[in-house]
């Protein structure tokens, strides 16, 4: 993707009259520099609050699934909601790294390692659930279709269960070498810049022997096309998947044709939301205001805006849809939803998911990252509860009155909720301070084209041929200063 | 003796050689070089052990050592000696016997395997048709009590039978030398052979009487009867010969009377040939009967006794002067004009503890002809007197008596009075208690006998005038026990055993000449005379005046046995404490049942339903006053409870010989003030918040008229089924076709009409709700008893549950309607709410719902390893070594009857009940896999059984049966509601139920063809 020519009204991606140096210092800075006091706080925090769900996992593995809230009417609750949510948040990486690559987005290149690595922490905290949740999880390899002596036992095909087996484990390997694909020329970057010979070692071994040759970047640029190609279908199927869980059962609330895009458009709408969390501390606290600006976190805003009204729209649908069909069992299902005992988590939700992202209609909100960071958190505390009302308001009354409970959580429900979020944290804060956080190489190529300095000397006439240079930039800021 | 022997050990050392005398001690006779070895340096690097080698050796052998110390778990099983002919392993003996614990008393089948009672059954033989209720299908299990007295103690020290025998024996002799009264104070054994030997007993020590007692006192009828008739016993009932049956507070479903009516109430209750039952029911309490019943009128019991007095003065055509409000009495009028017009048909019957009532039921069935109503074989099953247990204590009390031996009682529990009975019992020289297990009696007894259960001894019981059953034991007295019996003859001297005596007695009196090997057999015999009783004609006016006058002072509490507990005597039972009640469906406790508007007046109604975040549901405390007893009970509010009346149940409250898990709920023995089970109460609300442990948190149906189809006797005779059982229609394409078609089918019907196919159908109306089902599944199947707080958690384990719903508005009928009529959102909003809660007086339907064994079922499906699939025998199987727990199947099933094991239930100290002892495990079906933590579980279809019936064929080289096949809960339904079998098999009778116009799918729109069917409940409404 060489430098193309971009229109003066487009406004900079890459701001601060940034050379190519520059941006590889800025990159590598983390890596090399050493952890502040801040960082060891928050990871100390995330560090216990992951033993905390780890103490709770060992619990709950050592006595029964009984330690958590659970009952014969509602047979899934946090557990199945957190995987929802979990394998949610992760779909925004992937699209932002394959879809919008594929879509010549170039915006997405200051945003898509670290989304990536968010998808990859986060399916692995959904992935714990289907596991944990088990009344007997160390058998949970039967799920998988391995030749076994059990007999003539095989796997049951028909059960979305095991499709969920596959999507998972398909996303999160597509997800994973796609994202390791991209991290290879910047692990050799950071492996060549390395002077101890403890990093240097690690680093060339993770960038598996990157050399920097023309072969190298043409076969680069080759496998990312194809694995931007193989993951985009992913970003559909996954959630389409899971939504299988709910749609094919025959449970009112869960009997549902609108589910897979419905969940799909969830999936993205916390997904951004949660990019938009972690990017906004970031960029703040890594120094990358200059990559990840205001205009990534505007186009991400809108992201949400449209996808939390599709959303909505679903969820009016499904109202809709309950009245339409004349099912005693469906009407009922949904009025219980909005006016039953759980309606405190369907009108939380509704408001979290559906009436929050429409500030940012507004120019003003969706430019300012105080208010960005609010709605973010906003709407992943709606989405959790899109899944826990999807759940545990369809299960805890469905056809026969005489099985209607309720549902309510225990300590250990909480702690390994908590546990995965401080899990997720700690693997987000060891990537952080570990692997480039923005993809340089990629940047690197946008940089003429849509950098601020470029634009600003193909503006006013000057030749571009050696502006990048360390020299170039110092002497013009040199200028600048005497300007002054 | 000399010691000049001498020992050799061969030739060579009796004669002595010289060449190997100095060898003789040396136990190498060569040389073993060991210095030379181990000296030279060289040969030990050279040697073949290297230091290495040594190493390894050594590390091996402490491995193998510490191996070898490391021991499994040893599970003893120890073969038998010698083959007991009869004993196959793996093949299950029955015996017939009976149960007479003074309480139930029933003809029953024991199943053993390997010489242990696992299961009763209902003893088909016996044709008086007393089915084992939920109470005696749990009886095997206080077999296997680990609270049981394993061994006779004095004052608290174990000893020898010996020992306790001849003590006793001689202080009755001294005791009768000094002329010194000697009470025997026995429950109703009702046996034939007992009473003669009490008799004997009598005769020998002359200064002794035998006095009976029944813990819950039906002594007003027993009066009345033998005012009447001139015997100590109870009219029977056959409610299945009455088309109209009028009851006045009894709960003839129930306790009332002994209980055992119920099977006769089916028969009448299900429609043929275009009739059924009409049963009219004035109660206070909502009990079980009442439940069942066409119309139920709330009443106190003042004015049920009003009730009586106003019916039977209409039927006289005399008139009496009640202060009933006229709603009631147009409803009495009505009710006497169809008594009048069934005539012999009629039957009225009533529970209230009042000489007068009884008197006046007995006098109008007399005057119906009542074809139901039978004095000529009474009920022998009570026999206990008020009057002279009053007595008893009085002269304890005065230091009279000089023993007092109890057997089968326990007074100390059960009696009002029961300090001031301790307190008399403490001045009698000679206190022997012959008991199960260390129970508050026991504690003031000097001699404490460790009794046996039934299914370790002998007996017989004649339950009813001329039909006499036998006891057998079904195995060795585990402990070392001595029956009353034996103990009396040991006490007379006698050398014969009870046995024997029981033999004799029968062979002289009760056989006729008939086989004694063969009744012991069939474990009944029947031999009625048909003598009419001699009636004596009473002057009755004065018990209607007495009766019309009656005034109820303030609120009336009406105390009774619960379904599941009875009289209290198996508290300590796990699987009776975690039966929930058919009504409340409250496990683990009693309450004070009490009408909604009582309790907002009283301050007692909980807010919310009064649930909280997890759905259990909480209850306020009241303080209740009886003649100065005051106890502190949690309340429940009971739809159908008559207003300014409260409901209490007996049988909780236990304090000793009980395990600390099972001591739940209050006594209410001590407010039995005068064995008169309605007391006037005061009721005041207290501090304090009670958590209930209830497996149903939703009491209405919610219009949902489909789940529990039912009608009208009038439109089912005279309306084609599709307008009462339509059909249930799906849209395919926009036309409505019905949802058995294929063309609406997701999957490719296969046939199933080649071999055995089995289906189970549940009558609604013939169902009681009694639960005995219940308690049948959870000995069958092994499922597991998880206690009060899981159970609070909605986790119960039940296999089988009997789903209650109230009606919201005054009927069912109401509810759909009401729900039909709903427009617009607002109005749905209001009215969905209102119908979560039961009416005042409300309908009542019981729907037995285990798995229904769905053809194309959702649970299959959704399984990740087809842990759970489908035979070609119509049964959902359920792999449980296969699941892994993901509990996707239970949220798929839209009947919610999967069972999740949340925790290891059997060998766990946190859930400390039957299966986490020795003792208590030994009640485990070896059949059915004990499940472990993590697997999903329900009902089978009792696959166990249907194997074995056809294996059983097949080893006979026969065809299997008609309605040979069976499952746990259809072999123990007395009373026809649940029959199961083969459909391909057309002589079988669920084939009819099949096919019968009644019989529909539960929540068939889902298209997911259970083998389960319901039959539509058809309700008599109009009156005769």
């Amino acid at each position: 993707m060489a430098s193309h020519y971009e229109a003066p009204i487009r406004r900079p991606l890459v701001t601060g009259e940034k050379s190519y140096h520059d941006v590889t210092v800025d990159v590598a800075r983390p890596v090399e520099g050493k952890a502040n006091k801040q960082w060891w706080i928050v990871f100390s925090i995330a560090l216990t609050a992951f033993m905390w769900g780890v103490g709770c996992i060992i619990y709950t593995i050592g006595t029964g699934v009984g330690v958590w809230g659970l009952n014969k009417t509602v047979g899934w609750a946090w557990d199945i909601t957190n995987f929802v949510w979990w394998v949610g948040i992760g779909h925004a990486g992937t699209l932002i790294s394959a879809v919008l690559l594929l879509f010549r987005q170039k915006w997405r290149m200051a945003i898509n390692r670290s989304a990536e690595a968010m998808t990859i922490f986060s399916v692995i905290q959904a992935g714990l659930f289907p596991i944990i949740h088990m009344g007997r999880p160390w058998l949970a390899y039967w799920v998988l279709p391995i030749p076994n002596q059990f007999g003539s036992l095989w796997v049951n095909f028909n059960s979305p269960l095991l499709w969920d087996v596959f999507a998972i484990s398909t996303y999160l390997s597509v997800s994973l070498v796609f994202w390791w694909t991209g991290l290879l020329p910047d692990f050799a970057m950071i492996r060549d810049r390395a002077v101890k010979p403890f990093q240097k070692k690690i680093y060339s071994l993770l960038s598996f022997g990157w050399s920097g040759r023309a072969k190298d970047w043409q076969r680069f640029e080759e496998v990312s096309l194809v694995l931007a190609g193989l993951a985009t279908p992913l970003v559909l199927s996954v959630h389409t998947i899971v939504s299988f869980d709910f749609a094919t059962s025959v449970i009112p609330g869960w009997h549902t044709t609108i589910f897979p895009p419905y969940f799909v458009a969830g999936a993205i709408f916390s997904g951004f939301a949660m990019v938009n969390t972690l990017l906004i501390i970031m960029r703040k606290v890594c120094n990358l205001e200059d990559y990840i600006t205001v205009q990534h976190i505007e186009l991400m805003n809108i992201v949400i805006m449209i996808t939390g009204s599709i959303v909505g729209v679903a969820y009016i649908t499904e109202l809709f849809i309950a009245w339409y069909s004349g099912v005693e069992y469906e009407q009922y299902a949904f009025l219980n939803r909005a006016t039953g005992p759980y309606a405190w988590a369907y009108w939380c939700m509704m408001s979290c998911n559906v009436f929050s992202p429409q500030f940012m209609w507004f120019k003003r909100l969706r430019t300012s990252i105080m208010f960005s960071f609010f709605i973010s958190i906003i709407v992943n505390i709606g989405m959790w509860f899109e899944r826990f009302v999807i759940i545990v308001t369809s299960l805890h009354r469905d056809y026969l009155p005489s099985s209607w409970t309720m549902f309510s959580p225990t300590f250990v429900d909480i702690g390994i909720f908590i546990g995965t979020i401080g899990f997720f944290f700690v693997l987000f804060l060891l990537y952080a301070r570990t692997f480039p956080v923005i993809a340089q190489a990629e940047v690197k190529t946008i940089l003429k084209s849509s950098g601020q300095r470029y634009k600003r000397l193909r503006e006013s006439g000057e030749s571009l041929v050696g502006a990048g240079s360390v020299d170039a930039v110092t002497a013009d800021k040199a200028k600048k200063k005497s300007k002054k | 003796m000399s010691t000049s022997k001498t020992y050799w050990k061969n030739i060579a050392d009796l004669k002595s050689n010289p060449e190997l005398d100095p060898n003789r001690h040396n136990e190498f006779v060569e040389h073993i070089p060991v210095d030379e070895f181990l000296g030279d340096k060289g040969t030990l690097e050279n040697s073949q052990t290297s230091r290495r080698d040594f190493l390894k050796y050594v590390g091996f052998s402490t491995a193998a050592a510490t191996l070898a110390a490391c021991e499994g778990p040893v599970i003893k099983s120890i073969p038998y000696v010698v083959q007991p002919e009869s004993i196959v392993p793996g093949i299950a003996n029955y015996y017939a016997t009976s149960i007479a614990n003074g309480y139930d008393f029933a003809s029953v089948l024991v199943k053993t395997r390997e010489g242990r009672p696992i299961l009763i059954n209902n003893n088909k033989l016996d044709q008086s048709g007393v089915g084992a209720n939920a109470r005696v299908n749990a009886s095997v299990l206080d077999l296997y009590d680990s609270q049981r007295l394993k061994a006779p103690q004095i004052s608290g020290t174990p000893t020898s039978w010996v020992t306790f025998n001849s003590e006793i024996g001689q202080k009755l002799n001294d005791l009768t030398a000094q002329l010194k009264p000697i009470v025997l104070l026995t429950q109703t054994f009702a046996s034939p052979s007992t009473t003669a030997l009490v008799n004997e007993f009598l005769s020998k020590f002359p200064s002794a009487k035998h006095l009976t007692y029944d813990t819950i006192s039906q002594s007003a009828a027993l009066d009345a009867f033998e005012q009447r008739y001139g015997k100590r016993a109870m009219a029977d009932y056959d409610f299945s010969k009455a088309l109209l049956i009028v009851s006045i507070g009894a709960d003839f479903l129930g306790d009332w009377q002994g209980g055992g009516f119920d099977g006769g109430y089916s028969k009448s209750r299900m429609p043929q040939n275009g009739m059924m039952s009409r049963h009219v029911q004035f109660e206070s309490n909502m009990s079980l009967t009442g439940a069942n019943a066409d119309k139920r009128i709330p009443l106190k019991p003042a004015q049920q006794k009003q009730v009586l007095a106003a019916l039977y003065a209409k039927l006289k055509g005399t008139s009496v002067q009640t202060n009933l409000s006229e709603s009631v009495l147009s409803t009495v009028n009505q009710t006497a004009k169809s008594l009048q017009k069934s005539g012999s048909n009629a039957v009225v019957v009533t529970g209230l503890d009042d000489v007068d009532a009884q008197a006046l039921v007995l006098e109008i069935n007399t005057l119906l002809g009542s074809k139901a109503f039978n004095p000529n074989a009474p009920l022998l099953v009570r026999s206990g007197s008020n009057a002279a247990m009053t007595e008893l204590v009085k002269e304890m009390n005065s230091g009279l008596i000089g023993a007092v031996i109890m057997a089968g009682v326990n007074p100390s529990y059960t009696l009002p009075n029961a300090t001031e009975f301790n307190d008399a019992l403490a001045k009698v020289d000679l206190t022997v208690s012959f008991s199960l297990k260390a129970d508050e009696t026991a504690a003031n007894v000097k001699y404490l006998a460790a009794a046996p259960h039934y299914l370790e001894s002998w007996g017989d019981v004649e339950r009813k005038a001329g039909h006499f059953g036998l006891i057998q034991p079904a195995i060795r007295p585990l402990f070392d026990t001595l029956q009353f019996q034996d103990a009396l003859l040991a006490w007379m001297g006698s050398a014969v055993t009870y046995y024997s005596y029981l033999k004799t007695y029968w062979t002289e009196n009760v056989l006729n000449g008939s086989e004694w090997n063969q009744a012991l057999h069939d474990g009944c015999f029947t031999n009625e005379t048909t003598s009419t009783a001699q009636e004596q004609t009473l002057d009755l006016s004065n018990s209607v005046a007495a009766l019309a006058s009656a005034q109820d002072q303030g609120m009336a509490l009406i105390l009774y046995p619960k379904i599941g507990m009875g009289d209290g005597q198996q508290a300590n039972n796990p699987w009776l404490q975690e039966f929930p009640d058919p009504l409340t469906r409250v496990t683990w406790d009693n309450y004070l049942t009490m009408a909604i508007s009582d309790a907002k007046e009283l301050g007692l109604f909980m807010e919310t339903d009064g649930t909280d975040a997890t759905g259990g549901l909480n209850g306020r405390y009241a303080e209740i006053t009886v003649n100065g007893k005051t106890l502190k009970a949690p309340v429940i509010i009971q739809p159908g409870q008559a207003k300014g009346t409260v409901g209490l149940s007996f049988g909780y409250g236990r304090s000793a010989g009980v395990k600390e898990e099972l001591q739940t709920g209050v006594n209410a023995y001590p407010l039995y003030d005068g064995f008169n089970a309605t007391q006037t109460v005061t009721v005041k609300a207290v501090e304090g918040k009670h958590e209930f442990a209830c497996v149903q948190l939703h009491n209405t149906l919610m219009g949902r008229g489909d789940i529990i189809k039912e009608t009208t006797l009038e439109v089912f005779n005279t309306k084609s089924a599709k307008e009462w059982n339509a059909m249930t229609m799906v849209s395919l394409n926009h036309v409505e076709t019905p949802v058995d078609s294929p063309d609406v089918d997701l999957w490719d019907e296969f046939d199933r009409s080649i071999g055995h196919h089995f289906n189970l159908s549940v009558d609604l109306n013939a169902c009681t709700g009694c639960g005995a089902c219940v308690i049948a599944c959870h000995a069958e199947n092994n499922v597991p008893v998880v206690g009060k707080e899981e159970i609070r958690r909605s986790r119960d384990m039940h296999w089988l549950r009997i789903d209650r719903y109230y009606s919201s508005e005054d009927t069912f009928g109401g509810d759909d309607e009401r729900k039909d009529n709903i427009s617009g959102l607002s109005d749905s909003l209001s009215v969905f709410g209102k119908m979560e809660l039961p009416s005042e007086n409300p309908q009542v339907a019981f729907q037995p719902i285990m798995c229904q064994h769905c053809n194309h079922a959702p649970c299959e499906t959704v399984c990740p390893v087809a842990a759970t699939s489908h035979s070609k025998q119509g049964q959902n199987h359920m792999a449980y070594n296969r699941c892994v727990g993901t509990r996707y199947c239970a949220n798929n099933c839209p009947y919610k009857v999967r069972r999740f094991n949340w925790f290891l239930y059997n060998n766990n100290d946190q859930f400390d009940y039957h299966m986490n002892d020795d003792l208590g495990r030994m009640v485990i079906n070896p059949d059915v896999t004990v499940r472990s933590r993590g697997v999903m579980e329900k009902c089978s279809m009792c696959i166990q059984m249907t194997q074995k019936t056809i294996l059983d064929a097949k080893r006979d080289g026969r065809v299997v049966k008609t309605d040979e096949f069976q499952t746990a809960c259809s072999s123990a339904c007395n009373n026809g509601a649940l029959v199961f079998g083969d459909i391909n098999e057309k002589t079988n009778q669920i084939v009819a139920k099949k096919n019968d116009e009644r019989a529909y799918y539960l929540l068939d729109h889902i298209g997911t063809k259970p083998n389960v069917m319901y039959q539509v409940k058809v309700r008599n409404t109009k009156e005769v």
